[in-house]
């Protein structure tokens, strides 16, 4: 005899459901009512505040140490493994997706701050740099008279004893520095060799370092900022 | 530290506050940690759910809806839904049920109704209203994050029977907290 699964109740479906006693395919199916009916999505909603009295047996035990620091490294990027994460375009074009949509939302601002350019001249490149769920932190603008890079810090500033690195991060191969991020903002002059690799399109990071920049040449810290550079 | 506390800091969280994340991470990663614990029953799985639980709150606090939910009740769903996902998917993605027809549900048992009773709190009172074993059934699915293959063991039934109980007995409270 098989009685199937039986979905006549949806009130014991949402109990099932929270409960989790059911197997993974019927959890799944359940959880795809929850986002598509809101009436079940209510009712398991209403399960959960009810059976939520029976969280108090679950006796606390700290995790491990370690354990706050992988979470740091997955959702930060911090580059516990520096040729693996620096290494992976994959990883930077997603950093770059969730930062290349708002550039365009500053052309008009950006134009002000390079002044110095002129019809005729290249266009200026800009970067706005930021990280996942926060707000801009820094705007990078190349100059393309003078080949430097203007840096207006928005709200981000390290913690003491720490510098920002800026980097180039190219399709293939190895980030490059650029430099240091100057305090409270200014210029960044580049060598011709670095100016030359400046494209729109360029992905630019800014990762947390040791004052003085990465001992090592490549980055040490977390990327804590990132944004691709576009024409205006 | 208060609900209220811990709801101002999932909202700093959804605003990308690393800082407010990090208190958050110390203020309940021992609750949220004893969860997967008690729920995988191994330290190494754990710690690899806790992990990925503290990801979804940092990705998901801005769906925290602090009139709907308490901000200790809605990160515990999350450690609960991640350490059950896990389990489920080592185990059969359906139930196969066997050949034995369903065995009599038995009336209530009014001394384990009693027992269960008299808290102050409304599942509780409710929980006490279904026969002993039924009610553990409930809170041991819940707290432990049994599947119905387990509770079958546990209860020397089969499986079907096992499902029919729990569903009754689920319908049974819902009632109660309704009344």
């Amino acid at each position: 005899m098989s009685i199937g699964a039986p979905h006549s109740d949806d009130n014991a479906l949402a109990g099932e459901y929270v409960l989790g006693v059911l197997p993974l395919d019927e959890r799944r199916a359940a959880e795809q009512r929850i986002a598509s009916e809101p009436a079940f999505a209510e009712l398991v909603s209403s399960w959960q505040s009810e059976l939520a009295t029976l969280d108090d047996a679950y006796a606390s035990e700290a995790p491990p140490r370690g354990v706050k620091a992988r979470i740091d490294a997955r959702l930060f990027a911090e580059a516990a493994k520096p040729a693996g994460l620096w290494g992976s375009l994959v990883f930077w074009r997603g950093l770059a997706l969730a930062s290349v949509a708002v550039v365009a939302a500053i052309g008009a601002y950006n134009l002000d701050l390079v002044g110095g350019s002129t019809p005729g001249s290249a266009p200026a490149l800009v970067a706005e740099l930021g990280a996942p769920g926060s707000a801009v932190g820094l705007v990078a603008a190349l100059d393309p008279t003078s080949g430097a890079l203007q840096i207006t810090p928005a709200a981000f500033s390290p913690d003491d004893g720490k510098a920002l690195e800026l980097w180039l991060v190219p399709g293939e191969g190895a980030p490059i520095s650029l430099g240091l991020v100057p305090e409270d903002g200014g210029r960044l002059v580049l060598d011709r060799s670095l100016r030359d690799q400046l494209s729109a399109g360029a992905l630019i990071a800014v990762s947390l370092e040791p004052a003085g920049g990465s001992p090592t040449g490549v980055a040490t810290g977390p990327v804590v900022l990132s944004g691709t550079l576009a024409s205006k | 530290m208060s609900q209220q506390d811990l709801s101002g800091l999932i909202v700093h969280t959804a605003l990308g506050n690393r800082a407010a994340f990090s208190t958050l991470y110390e203020s309940t990663s021992a609750k949220l940690f004893g969860v997967c614990l008690r729920i995988l029953k191994d330290r190494a799985q754990a710690e690899d759910a806790v992990q990925e639980v503290y990801v979804r709150i940092w990705r998901r606090a801005g769906s925290f809806r602090a009139d709907k939910a308490s901000a200790m009740a809605w990160l515990v769903t999350i450690a609960r839904n991640q350490a059950i996902d896990m389990i489920r998917a080592r185990q059969p993605a359906t139930l196969e049920y066997d050949q034995a027809p369903d065995m009599a549900d038995p009336d209530l048992d009014p001394e384990a109704r009693a027992a269960l009773a008299g808290e102050g709190r409304r599942i509780e009172a409710c929980l006490g209203e279904l026969e002993a074993d039924k009610a553990a059934a409930v809170v041991n699915a819940y707290v432990e994050g049994l599947s119905y293959q387990e509770l079958a063991a546990q209860n020397a039934v089969p499986l079907n029977t096992m499902r029919t109980w729990l569903r009754r007995s689920l319908i049974k409270l819902r009632e109660c907290l309704n009344r």
